[in-house]
């Protein structure tokens, strides 16, 4: 009883953090297939190649993932990242927003915007 | 063969440093942004519908948000919000916001 309680707690206490972060991937994961993106957004995903290629370090990963499954499908039209995302399972699109979302860059939000 | 190349190149070349947009304005584009500041500047701010965390876009590249913006307000690119936010920026302000926006460093 004890021990289910406890693998029941821990299975819980793994799932949590996903829940509250979106959607869920693997960060580690995610570093290893950003190899191929890093040539192009820098190792980090802040260090772009091209004033046109846009930071993705510390952006959200959903929004990531969004734009990713969009360029996917299509939805989202870019000659150079149709060709990248249509070979991208979704479990790769969420482990490399995971990472890219997890990495310290200079993208922010502007809430604080007044206190500049 | 060379003849033929170096034309080439130097056609790559002017296309890759040619301006591609008016020179924007920050102080323009500060004045601009503060409409979108009621999604943009709001920690972790979701979108209504479809739910997902509109992006964060302070420190972002400059030719990035210029290409955004435009997409948005040519269709290219679709989001309603946007779109509609969008079509109502010339040109010029696309490109004073994208200076703008581009300009900001996080906040330490």
């Amino acid at each position: 009883m004890t021990l289910r309680l406890l693998a029941a707690s821990a299975l819980l206490a793994l799932a949590a953090p996903a829940f509250a972060a979106g959607p869920v991937g693997n960060i580690a994961a995610g570093q290893e297939k950003s190899k191929t993106c890093a040539s192009c957004h820098g190792a980090t995903g802040n260090e772009s190649l091209d004033d046109t290629y846009p930071k993705l370090a510390g952006q959200h990963p959903e929004y990531l993932v969004r734009a990713l499954q969009e360029y996917k499908s299509g939805k989202r039209k870019n000659a150079i990242m149709a060709g990248f995302a249509a070979a991208l399972s979704d479990e790769d699109i969420n482990d490399l927003s995971a990472f890219y979302g997890s990495q310290a860059g200079d993208l922010h939000d502007l809430s604080k915007i007044d206190e500049r | 063969m060379k003849r033929i190349l170096l034309p080439a190149a130097s056609l790559v070349l002017a296309l890759a440093t040619a301006p591609a947009f008016a020179k924007g304005d920050p102080e323009k584009g500060k004045a601009l942004f503060y409409t979108c500041t009621g999604c943009h500047g709001i920690a972790d701010y979701k979108n209504a519908y479809p739910t997902y965390r509109v992006p964060k876009v302070g420190g972002q590249n400059e030719a990035y948000l210029i290409a955004a913006l435009t997409g948005y307000k040519t269709g290219d690119r679709e989001h309603p919000t946007m779109q509609a936010q969008a079509e109502s920026f010339s040109d010029q302000e696309i490109a004073d916001i994208a200076a703008y926006l581009s300009s900001l460093k996080p906040a330490k």
